[in-house]
């Protein structure tokens, strides 16, 4: 069955060439290596309408780099963040930092799409990121793929910029997947929180275009 | 023409309905706190009666200061129940006018009476309240100069024009929205009159005085004409519905509310007001009822099914209803301009009701902007509200890589030297030795309470697997409070 449904979508790829424009691109590129953050993680990083994946074991960096340091808090939120594994820890980041973020705390992974779905689609806050490290890996498996997909038209509907972060990769219709890797050593600690953000390394290892 | 009818001490009058026997002495109204000293009181008086103020006093005197004036003075509390009675008859005595009338203050109404009759108006004269009670009234080409002109007691049935008041207080402007700096201004100007105010300049007035000075001088010259903001009673929107049959479940209810809340919203629509909160009334089959109060987060007539849905929802009923009644708050619908310069939500209403929503799916405190502990316990923070205003905190994160924390966090055994100075973690789900540490990391807090005092050690450690945080609290328990992001869950 996994044989004949790689020929159909070979046929139609050959077949219609521009209705594919959202293929992997070459390999030279899919492996684009970013390499050191010369500044912190923009959004524009991420497509708009879309779902962009981070792996790697550094993801609490990447809310570092999005939230950054405000020093005043803002009245409203400019990120949603739903955490599957209730995780996020509001004493590791600033208050300012802290008022940029609406905090969704989920325990389970259905719990963690629910609120995904909802979010997404209320679109009032365009950029969700959602956090799935702290889910158990075995439950996060057994999701069917069509949970992501049905999220991908979610997102392109409502014009959402939603970055799942995990340890692997799970999300199968993910328009930009990067890796990223801190290389922390425990000396490290005691540097200040731009210099470790300027030395993360962020690999490209997959982008879509969008279509 | 406008009339304006006034109820001479209102207040004193609504005060007197609870106490009777103090009619003919003086009285004054005024909030006291239980037990206050009353001779030490320096609160100004709100009101008083003509008794009082046959002896000197008047509103506005401190009361401390008022007791020496009249040792008998009786301190009387407000009773904003009896006042609004008292309003409530005053309007019905305006009705018998004309239906168009605005009630300017608690204890003033104006009344449009360009379409009364001559006889109607004439009636004027013979209005009178049930339990006596002064009732004075003017004449005025404008509704803001008649309101002004009715405080004036020797002026009770006149006729006001600007010619008119030019020999009136300059004083009365203080009744009028401005604030009273102004006034203070005018009055070391040396202008003891409305008439001296009235022939300054108009535009060199407001050159000099802003905005506010130009209305004043146009309200007295007759120039500020406006619309009454009319008087409407209340209209009950309340309806009831009685089902055929007993209803259990949540589908059956949503299905009968939505037959109510169609015409709610035609009636709505019809009458330019939103709902503010919507009143669910359950009759159950054993006799009992309850009631639900939904708050909606803005005005509106449209979409009221869906925070109906999502009550109906999480509601549990304890028994099958029977019937079912729907009544309504209003409120004057938004009608705001955005702010191009102000960040603010693309579909606000869309907004509350994902938050409600997430909080029905999640539960309490699981859904906020979360603000950082106002102490150093570990893990203490708090959720607030979207809406909710921020509390400007200064606290700053100690370790510059974010920490993942474990909820709750693991409970593990740690070999460990004296001190005491981590080894190697024996259990819990990263094991291994402590290859490299940083701390410890001391934490204390609530110490003058013997019951409620804490404190912990903290390391940052490096294990084979990952960087984790390490927590010791005496005297024996070890914990793994969350990672640096390792590598394997």
């Amino acid at each position: 069955m996994a044989v004949a449904i790689e020929d159909l979508r070979k046929q139609l790829r050959e077949k219609f060439p521009q209705a594919h424009a959202s293929v992997p691109v070459t390999e030279a590129r899919s492996s684009a290596r970013i390499g050191p953050m010369t500044e912190p993680f923009a959004p524009h990083l991420f497509p708009i309408g879309a779902i962009s994946e981070v792996i790697g074991a550094g993801t609490g960096m990447l809310m570092a780099s999005l939230l950054g340091e405000p020093e005043k808090s803002v009245d409203f939120p400019e990120f949603v963040l739903i955490d599957g594994g209730d995780g996020f820890d509001p004493a590791s980041f600033s208050p300012g930092a802290c008022s940029r973020l609406l905090w969704v705390r989920c325990r389970e992974a259905e719990e963690m799409l629910k609120s995904t779905d909802l979010l997404v689609r209320d679109g009032n806050v365009p950029f969700v990121l959602l956090d799935t490290c702290g889910i158990d890996p075995r439950e996060l498996r057994r999701l069917p793929a069509s949970v992501w997909w049905r999220l991908k038209l979610a997102a392109e509907s409502n014009g959402c910029r939603l970055v799942v972060m995990s340890i692997h990769a799970q999300v199968p219709c993910a328009a930009v997947r990067l890796a990223m890797n801190a290389r922390l050593e425990l000396a490290d600690f005691d540097l200040p929180r731009q210099e470790l953000l300027r030395r993360l390394s962020v690999t490209r290892e997959r982008e879509r275009r969008s279509g | 023409m406008f009339a304006a009818l006034h109820f001479v001490d209102l207040s004193v009058h609504a005060a007197l309905k609870a106490s009777p026997t103090a009619w003919r002495q003086p009285s004054a109204v005024l909030a006291l706190d239980a037990g206050a000293i009353v001779e030490k009181v320096k609160l100004p008086l709100l009101a008083v009666n003509d008794a009082a103020r046959q002896t000197g006093i008047d509103a506005g005197w401190p009361l401390n200061r008022a007791l020496v004036r009249c040792p008998g003075l009786q301190v009387l509390p407000p009773q904003p129940e009896h006042g609004a009675a008292l309003l409530v008859e005053m309007i019905a005595l305006a009705e018998t006018l004309t239906p168009d009338l605005e009630i300017a203050t608690p204890d003033t109404l104006i009344l449009d009476l360009s379409r009364a009759t001559a006889r109607q108006s004439g009636k004027l004269d013979w209005l009178e309240m049930a339990d006596g009670g002064e009732l004075r009234h003017v004449r005025a080409n404008t509704p803001d100069l008649a309101c002004l002109g009715v405080r004036v007691a020797d002026r009770h049935g006149d006729f006001i024009s600007p010619q008119t008041i030019q020999s009136l207080p300059l004083e009365m402007l203080g009744a009028l929205a401005g604030g009273s700096q102004l006034l203070d201004l005018l009055e070391n100007w040396g202008l003891e009159t409305l008439g001296d105010f009235m022939r300054l300049p108009r535009q060199a007035l407001t050159a000099r005085l802003g905005a506010t000075a130009g209305d004043w001088h146009d309200l007295l010259h007759e120039k500020k004409p406006r619309l009454l903001k009319l008087h409407r009673p209340p209209e009950n929107l309340t309806q009831t519905l009685d089902l055929e049959h007993p209803a259990a479940t949540s589908e059956t209810l949503v299905f009968a509310f939505q037959r109510l809340l169609a015409p709610l919203t035609a009636r709505l629509r019809a009458r330019h007001v939103a709902a503010r909160a919507l009143r669910l009334g359950f009759q159950f089959e054993d006799g009992a009822e309850m009631e639900r109060i939904l708050r909606l987060p803005e005005p509106r007539t449209e979409a009221l099914l869906d925070p109906v849905q999502l009550l109906l929802e999480n509601l549990k009923l304890p028994a099958a209803v029977m019937g079912i009644s729907l009544d309504v708050e209003t409120a004057d619908p938004e009608a705001a301009q955005r702010d191009a310069f102000k960040r603010e939500l693309a579909r606000p209403q869309q907004w509350q009701e994902t938050l409600a929503r997430l909080e029905a799916l999640l539960g309490e405190q699981r859904v906020g902007i979360p603000e950082p502990p106002g102490d150093h316990r570990p893990d203490s923070f708090q959720l607030r509200h979207p809406s909710a205003a921020p509390a400007e905190k200064d606290a700053w994160p100690t370790c510059p890589v974010p920490l993942r924390r474990y909820r709750p966090p693991y409970e593990i055994h740690v070999a460990h030297a004296p001190g005491p100075r981590p080894l190697a973690l024996l259990s819990g789900p990263y094991r291994g030795e402590i290859l490299r540490f940083r701390g410890p990391f001391r934490h204390s807090g609530n110490w003058w309470d013997e019951t409620a005092a804490w404190q912990q050690m903290e390391w940052d450690v490096e294990l084979p697997t990952g960087f984790f945080r390490l927590a010791y609290l005496p005297p024996e328990r070890w914990c793994l409070e969350g990672d640096y992001g390792s590598s394997e869950h």
